[in-house]
């Protein structure tokens, strides 16, 4: 009697097993309940809303019964917001040119971050650490401050720069914001300045690891700059680049401010990347419904991105800005 | 404060690696020049250097061009432009470094208006404390610390608002952040539990490929905030920023952690320091890098965040990234303000950026999953 009674109270005071062997669990959970919570609750919200026909002005009423409750007066319609979409030219156009500015932006960010990383570790160079820790300098600029600056470059008000170096070589002003593929260019060079300190880094620190010596066997061999790059340079910074090329190509697809800032995704709706696409049908037109299917279609692509990063590795080791 | 003290040790050894360098420079320029006088190399070979370092000279020059152009514009009073009839200057009107003399708005020459402007009035509120119980209270007077008017800039800007907003944005942001970052990364960096690795992983992924995905669900974040009546309030704000701040910040803390030795820990547990006193005296003291590092993204989170906040917050609350897009969609707004504005909200967070890369950098270089 007396010894069970002492074995039900140890058992009460010491935790079961599984519990002691998990205590980190313990730790980590209350932050993974926070994070999960404003990430899960608003996808689950953002899937209901893609299924009902709310507007800014009905989601918001008071109607009865739970549904009422979570979705007001918006009425469930199945997937004809998807519908819709499948017959809507702007998706279309929206798609088409969130997917080339992909292309275009990493094309451009690659060459010009490996480009920069190879003139900065270069044997002639001089000053190279110094010019190295000054070049990365826009990766500790806020995102807001870099893109308006951009906006001001490519202004066509008197102050702007790109119009007072074309006047400089005697070239009239240009609307730039105006016509959609210079529109579209100057989103490159914007988004290019953004992201290239990220691929500059990463580069460097893949040519670093580059033995001399192979450079020098090669040269010995009478190897030309050319050979030496394809065969010696490339090998060793192929995988870190690739790798660097995917998450930047995920940072392309998720642009929302420079189309934004710059001209709203103009001239006439031509340049809407996805996610603006999708903001401008919930917040300007007030479709909700709609807006809330297009930002799942961008959420289904950025999982895609996901698990190709996942799938090609390297994950961790992947350096970060 | 050995932090501090070790980061004001390396600056001390930068900076003296300065001179060095140019005399190492002068010295193997000297060297070349030499071997070339004997006949040992060619011409070509004394030039390419002076011609690649040039090359990348004007490389990096282009490059950061704008942040110039952006500083010479703040101080360009009002107009702003590069370019005039007279051709291309690249230096600020007036610029004159003889004189370092403030004379009215104007220092070494330049205008400094703009930034008058975004400062606005200085102004410590007077205050009126009562001791309780003796009905006694104590009024401090207003103390003027600046005034704008002093120097002809009437209607100053709301930089001081905006600033104060994000100020309050971001420090709910650091706590509720931290609170939950520091126990975590603790976790993963020196416990084996169920879903570790899956967890961790699941933070570096979000990291580094879902940085739209807050973006992309900003629908129905707006709409769960509204239908709480929660718009407009930035104590709400900084919930959901702390809560998208944990994957990065607890990743990089974890990997500061990592690189403390384990030996320390044994040896203070083989003297039979209890858990909590492991972790209070030796893993916390031993990551105050790694912790200020921590606190300074977060901060930079809750302060530098727009598309969200533009979304929900209303004028009066404006944080100063909202603040600087409402200005430059204000087409009234002189270039030169607007110029002066954005680099006073960007030219700080610079400075932490670099300064924390450069040092406080061990944990920056993200070792990540071993361990």
């Amino acid at each position: 009697m007396a010894t069970s009674d002492v074995t039900r109270r140890v058992a009460a005071i010491e935790p079961p097993r599984w519990v002691s062997d998990n205590v980190g669990l313990f730790l980590v959970l209350p932050g993974l309940f926070f994070f999960l919570s404003f990430v899960a609750i608003p996808l689950v919200y953002l899937i209901g809303l893609s299924v009902t026909d709310a507007t800014l002005g009905t989601m918001f009423r008071d109607a009865p019964g739970l549904w009422g409750t979570v979705f007001g007066e918006a009425q469930f319609v199945g997937v004809e917001n998807y519908a819709s979409l499948l017959a809507d030219s702007q998706f279309y156009r929206s798609f088409g040119i969130t997917w080339l500015f992909v292309a275009t932006s990493v094309v451009g960010k690659v060459l010009l971050g490996v480009g920069l990383a190879m003139s900065l570790t270069h044997s002639w160079v001089r000053g190279k650490r110094a010019m190295r820790a000054l070049v990365i300098l826009p990766m500790g600029l806020p995102a807001i401050f870099t893109i308006t600056v951009w906006r001001g470059v490519f202004s066509s008000a008197q102050f702007g720069l790109a119009n007072q170096m074309l006047g400089a070589l005697g070239i009239g002003s240009i609307a730039w914001f105006n016509s959609r593929w210079l529109a579209f260019a100057t989103y490159n060079v914007a988004e290019m300045w953004l992201a290239y300190p990220f691929m500059v880094i990463i580069t460097v620190s893949a040519l670093q690891n580059v033995p001399t010596e192979l450079h020098e066997a090669a040269k010995v061999d009478g190897a030309g700059f050319f050979h030496r790059f394809w065969h010696v340079t490339v090998p060793a910074i192929k995988r870190p680049v690739l790798f660097a090329s995917i998450l930047t190509a995920a940072a392309s697809f998720q642009q929302f401010l420079i189309p934004f800032i710059f001209n709203r995704g103009g001239p006439a709706r031509a340049n809407e990347l996805m996610l603006l696409y999708g903001y401008r049908e919930a917040f300007t037109s007030g479709e909700i419904g709609e807006g809330s299917a297009i930002m799942l279609t961008a959420v289904a692509i950025i999982g895609l991105f996901m698990i190709v990063a996942a799938t090609k590795g390297e994950l961790a080791e992947g350096a970060h800005g | 404060m050995t932090l501090l003290s070790s980061i004001a040790q390396k600056i001390r050894a930068d900076l003296r690696a300065i001179p060095e360098a140019i005399a190492d420079w002068g010295k193997k320029s000297r060297y070349k020049i030499d071997l070339y006088r004997r006949g040992k190399i060619g011409a070509l070979q004394l030039i390419a250097p002076v011609l690649a370092t040039a090359g990348a000279l004007v490389l990096v020059t282009a490059l950061l061009f704008p942040v110039y152009w952006i500083a010479l514009a703040a101080l360009s009073g009002d107009g702003g432009s590069l370019y005039s009839a007279s051709g291309f200057k690249l230096l600020p009107d007036g610029f004159n470094p003889a004189l370092l003399v403030t004379e009215g708005d104007l220092w070494m020459g330049m205008d400094l208006s703009a930034f008058v402007w975004v400062i606005g009035d200085l102004v410590i509120p007077s205050l009126r404390i009562s001791i309780p119980l003796t009905g006694l209270s104590i009024v401090t007077n207003e103390i003027v610390l600046f005034e704008a008017a002093n120097y002809g800039v009437d209607n100053p800007s709301e930089f001081t608002h905006y600033a104060w907003n994000s100020l309050t944005v971001a420090i709910p942001t650091v706590i509720l952040a931290m609170a939950v970052v520091v126990p975590a990364s603790y976790a993963l960096s020196r416990r084996e539990f169920l879903m570790r690795k899956k967890v961790l992983y699941g933070y570096i992924l979000f990291t580094q490929v879902g940085g739209g995905l807050g973006l992309a669900m900003l629908i129905a974040v707006f709409a769960i905030f509204a239908e709480f009546g929660l718009t407009n309030d930035k104590f709400a704000l900084a919930v959901y920023y702390a809560a998208m701040a944990v994957p990065f910040n607890t990743w990089l803390l974890k990997t500061f952690m990592d690189s403390i030795p384990a030996s320390y820990e044994e040896a203070a547990v083989m003297d039979g320091a209890p858990p909590w006193r492991v972790v209070w005296e030796i893993i916390l003291p031993l990551s105050k890098a790694g912790l200020a590092a921590v606190f300074i993204f977060v901060f930079l989170t809750g302060w530098m965040e727009f598309i969200v906040a533009q979304t929900v917050l209303r004028p009066e609350n404006y944080t100063l990234p909202v603040g600087l897009f409402a200005l430059i969609d204000e087409y009234t707004v002189p270039w030169a303000r607007f110029s002066a504005f954005a680099l006073t909200f960007a030219a700080p967070l610079m400075f932490i950026y670099l300064f924390a890369q450069r040092y406080i950098e061990s944990g920056l270089s993200f070792g990540g999953m071993e361990g």
